[in-house]
């Protein structure tokens, strides 16, 4: 199939790239861009691994086609460190051993500072809804609340 | 007390970095420009033998660049961790419907799907058999052979159970039966390979459990060199079991050899949960007698296991089963029996907690209903009957490591939740009058490694690089526990270094040495031991280096805290990173391999039966049942694990957290639905996972004991916090609502039809 050119800002940056126009956004990320932080975990929109934030808003990238992101803002998990410097939900998450097997941890970040972004001083019902559409398998998800309580705290602080 | 830096800590985990910043690179992460994308052909129908197979049009199809069928394996067409009879393509028989029927291999995922439907195939349908009942009438259809009974398992019985039945005051009877569960990793199986011509190598990377049996049972297909094929299994995005036994491996390593180009397979999800084994559905009738003092008298056990099609490791599950239903308690009679069965169902296999899911439901039911019939609270009960360290198990074995059931039910007594339950359940009814309480309490003993006869060893290597850079290279996997952690923390509390200069390869057959399969909750103990082994080794080695060095005698100098000095002047040193530098000058570096084998238990009943080690457990739960819908909310579980000596504090943590969600998922919602061989759950709108807004408030209380055979006393706790869990919810329903449940998952519509069949016998 013809391939057709997106262009849109990349973790800050702008980007031009060739896709095929039924990509999904996670697989430009993935197979075009070389960003393998979005995971796929179901590809049908139900586990949130896949989850990114596009104009700030959480999205499922398994569900967005490519060429909808045309001069819009993605953010991923690639793009949220500033160098070497973590941000605080990262850092929290280490601290607090949030992460086992990993693989849902991208998603949860960024679920997270979706959530931090818009509400900076969430209860521990906000935090559970925020992060609802993200399955995690092995943590049972209670060091991943505590971490991005940790997290918001930190954040206010500063 | 022993004062420790490392052992029994909160330690960050050492791969944290990398997971939190999308920088670690699972299998299924790799590209590259000309790789090419695989899909397998599944089976449509359930059981049906193979007519016709052409793949004639698939392979003429522009972009495809290999379709394989059976006729394309050089070597044994199977693969089973214990009986390879599991197809890698079928021949002439499907049973069911994740079976495989050809490999394509194209230049995009497009491509590839479009060959797929261009494949015909013509199948003769065979009778579809459901379940072990199906499977055993007399005119059942054969699935395999030599016959539809997979395995059975007689354990030699311990005194008369009949007479033990006889003389007891009290005897209950009943029937459990439980659901397939899917583990549902968030990575499915995946993986690339890569064929080295010119090395005649085949590399495969997919995220597993045992890098180095896969590396054989490829072999074995590919009548292949095992030493000339390189498997990558680690990281692995999450595996509880289920990546133990074959996915893409043997097809990616077919696809690459014929190709002669990288190639990727990535299963869907739908994929994953067809075709990928599950936790056994099993049925497990107890015959439980009890004295009126309230001791436990006999039990006979009868477990009838749901296999699937074929074999992987379902008869070490089974026997497990057994193992693990009497519980940690003494009775003077006992009788296990069990059979596991072929059926065109979901496929069985290894799972977290490996087969005592399923029976300890049952039996710590069983124990509450003869509590109650006492009068006799919970925990007092399972504390009468508990075994001791030196006790004969009631499988009829010493148990002979430690034992520390009875300290877990004491700490589970002392909770607020357990002292205060009938408080707090007023409390909580007063705020939400729909709604009715409960707590309960179960406890299990896990088996700590695969068990006697089988090959349960460990080798690792530590080596030390010049400028003082530690390698501890071990063949275990990081499904995501932490073990990689635990290792680090273990070799630098043993060389006495910072856990920072230490480096772990992990998982890669060319890099890393054999150091046994990561399950059975036995990597923490197992790899320990290897790497104290390894430090024993190193340390005369380094006084070796400095005696040379310093051209004095060795017995002058000693080893402490990651440095030689001289015995009569402590302030003269040599730290590792001289130390290197001097073995690396005169070209002899710092090299030891530590080896460590699982001590067993003092009987033999065959395939592994019994074990050696136990992680003892109680766990506690609160519920909250909602009489107008049925619906049960798990508001809190303190978990108390006895692992031996918890290596990291967040780590155990870490892994009942994740281990109790797990089982109130089992419990409470999940289900494999399979109807006539057919999937009704193909993905996570139909098959429920617990999210963040269904899980209870949790605690873990670690209550520590030490194994003296263990490395700094630990055993392991990856499995257990996983089985209790599910009656001590059941358990705290019966509290809250009065009825009890034989089957899994519990669904609202269970407990209102409980329910309401409870109101009218009250009403009459
Ligand atoms: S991969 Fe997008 S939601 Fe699961
Ligand atoms: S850490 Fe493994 S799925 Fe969340």
């Amino acid at each position: 199939m013809e391939e057709i050119t997106v262009q849109f800002m990349l973790n800050g940056k702008a980007v031009r790239v060739e896709t095929p126009p039924a990509f999904t956004l996670l697989r430009l990320l993935r197979e075009r861009l070389g960003l393998t932080g979005t995971k796929p975990g179901c590809e049908r929109g139900e586990c949130g691994a896949c989850t990114v934030l596009l104009d700030g808003e959480p999205v499922n990238s398994c569900l967005i086609l490519a060429p909808q992101v045309e001069g819009r803002e993605v953010l991923t998990i690639e793009g949220l460190a500033d160098g070497d410097k973590l941000n605080p939900i990262q850092e929290a998450f280490i601290e607090k051993s949030a992460v086992q097997c990993g693989y849902c941890i991208p998603g949860m970040i960024m679920s997270a500072t979706a959530l931090l972004d818009t509400n900076p001083e969430p209860s521990r019902d906000e935090i559970k809804t925020a992060i609802s559409g993200n399955l995690c398998r092995c943590t049972g998800y209670t060091k991943i609340i505590r971490a991005i309580e940790v997290a918001a705290e930190r954040i206010r602080k500063r | 007390m022993t004062s420790y830096r490392y052992i029994g800590r909160r330690v960050p985990r050492i791969d944290a970095r990398d997971k939190v910043t999308g920088r670690t690179v699972y299998s299924t992460d790799r590209y590259s420009e000309n790789m090419l994308r695989a899909r397998v052909l599944r089976s449509s129908l359930p059981h049906a033998k193979i007519i016709r197979l052409d793949v004639s049009r698939a392979r003429e199809l522009p972009g495809v660049e290999a379709v394989l069928t059976h006729e394309d394996i050089p070597g044994h067409n199977g693969f089973g961790i214990v009986t390879p009879n599991w197809p890698v393509l079928c021949v002439d028989r499907v049973r069911y419907r994740g079976d495989a029927l050809a490999l394509v291999a194209a230049r995009d995922e497009e491509t590839a799907e479009e060959a797929l439907s261009l494949i015909e195939v013509e199948y003769e349908p065979l009778p579809i058999i459901e379940t072990p009942e199906e499977a055993l009438r007399e005119d059942a259809p054969l699935i395999h052979e030599g016959g539809n009974i997979q395995h059975s398992m007689d354990i030699p019985p311990k005194g008369d159970v009949e007479k033990g039945l006889a003389e007891s005051d009290i005897v209950i009877e009943e029937t459990y039966s439980t659901q397939f569960m899917e583990h549902a990793y968030l990575e499915t199986e995946g993986g690339v390979a890569i064929y080295d011509e010119e090395e005649g190598v085949i590399t495969v990377w997919c995220g597993d459990q045992y890098a180095f049996r896969d590396q054989l049972q490829i072999a074995r297909s590919l009548d292949w060199d095992p030493l000339k094929i390189r498997v990558i299994g680690s990281p692995t995005g999450g595996a509880f079991g289920g990546k133990d036994e074959i996915s893409v491996q043997i097809h990616l390593a077919l696809l690459a050899y014929y190709t002669k180009k990288p190639v990727r397979l990535h299963w869907s999800r739908e994929e994953s949960i067809v075709a990928g084994p599950k936790r056994h559905a099993m049925k497990t009738t107890f015959r439980i007698g009890m004295g009126n003092d309230g001791k436990l008298k006999a039990i006979d056990v009868k477990v009838v296991a749901n296999t699937g099609a074929y074999d992987t490791i379902a008869g070490p599950v089974l026997n497990l089963s057994l193992e693990s239903s009497p519980g940690p308690y003494k009775y003077p009679q006992s009788r296990f029996r069990g059979i596991s069965v072929y059926t065109n169902n979901a496929m069985g296999g290894e799972f977290r907690g490996f087969g005592a899911a399923q029976v300890v439901f049952g039996l710590e039911q069983e124990l509450d209903k003869l509590a109650e019939r006492l009068g006799m609270d919970p925990i007092e009960f399972r504390l009468l009957n508990a075994v001791e360290e030196g006790d004969i198990s009631a499988l009829g074995h010493r148990l002979q490591t430690s034992v520390g059931i009875k300290e877990t039910l004491e700490a589970a007594r002392k909770t607020d939740l357990w002292r205060d339950r009938e408080k707090i359940k007023r409390d909580l009814n007063a705020a939400a009058r729909y709604k009715k309480f409960g707590v309960g309490v179960a406890s299990e003993w896990h088996a700590v490694g695969l068990g006697v006869g089988l090959p349960d060893f460990s080798n690792i290597i530590v080596e030390i690089h010049e400028g003082g850079e530690i390698i501890l290279r071990t063949g275990a996997i990081e499904i995501g526990q932490g073990n990689l952690t635990a290792y680090a923390q273990m070799l630098a509390e043993a060389l006495g270094c910072d856990i920072e200069k230490i480096k772990v390869i992990h998982g890669d057959t060319f890099e890393s040495p054999d150091s046994g399969t990561v399950t059975a909750s036995r990597s923490i103990l197992i790899n320990g031991n290897a790497i104290l082994d390894a430090v024993k080794t190193l340390q005369p080695k380094l006084i070796e280096i400095a005696a040379d060095k310093f051209g004095i005698p060795g017995d002058e100098l000693e080893y402490s805290d990651g440095r030689v000095s001289f015995r009569s002047d402590p302030d003269r040193t040599l730290t590792l990173a001289e130390l290197a530098d001097h073995a690396g000058s005169s070209g002899v570096p710092i090299k030891v391999t530590g080896t460590a084998v699982f001590a067993t238990s003092d009987k033999d009943f065959g395939d592994g039966l019994p074990h050696n080690y136990y992680t003892y457990i109680t766990q506690i739960a609160l519920v909250g049942v909602d009489t107008g819908t049925g619906e049960v909310e798990v508001l809190k579980v303190i978990s108390l694990p006895e692992m031996g000596k918890a290596i990291n504090v967040d780590g155990v943590e870490g892994q009942c957290e994740g281990a109790v969600v797990m089982g109130q998922g089992y419990t409470l919602y999940e289900n494999v639905v399979v109807e006539k061989g057919e999937f009704k759950t193909t993905g996570f709108a139909t098959y429920i996972l617990p999210t963040a807004l269904d899980v209870p408030e949790q605690e873990t209380v670690i209550v520590e004991k030490f194994e003296k055979s263990g490395p700094f006393g630990a055993k392991g706790v990856g499995e257990a916090p996983t089985v209790p869990v599910t009656p001590a919810i059941v358990n705290a329903i019966y509290d809250a609502v009065r009825v009890r449940f034989k089957k899994l998952p519990i669904t609202p519509e269970a407990v209102l039809e409980k329910m309401r069949d409870l109101a009218g016998t009250e009403e009459r």
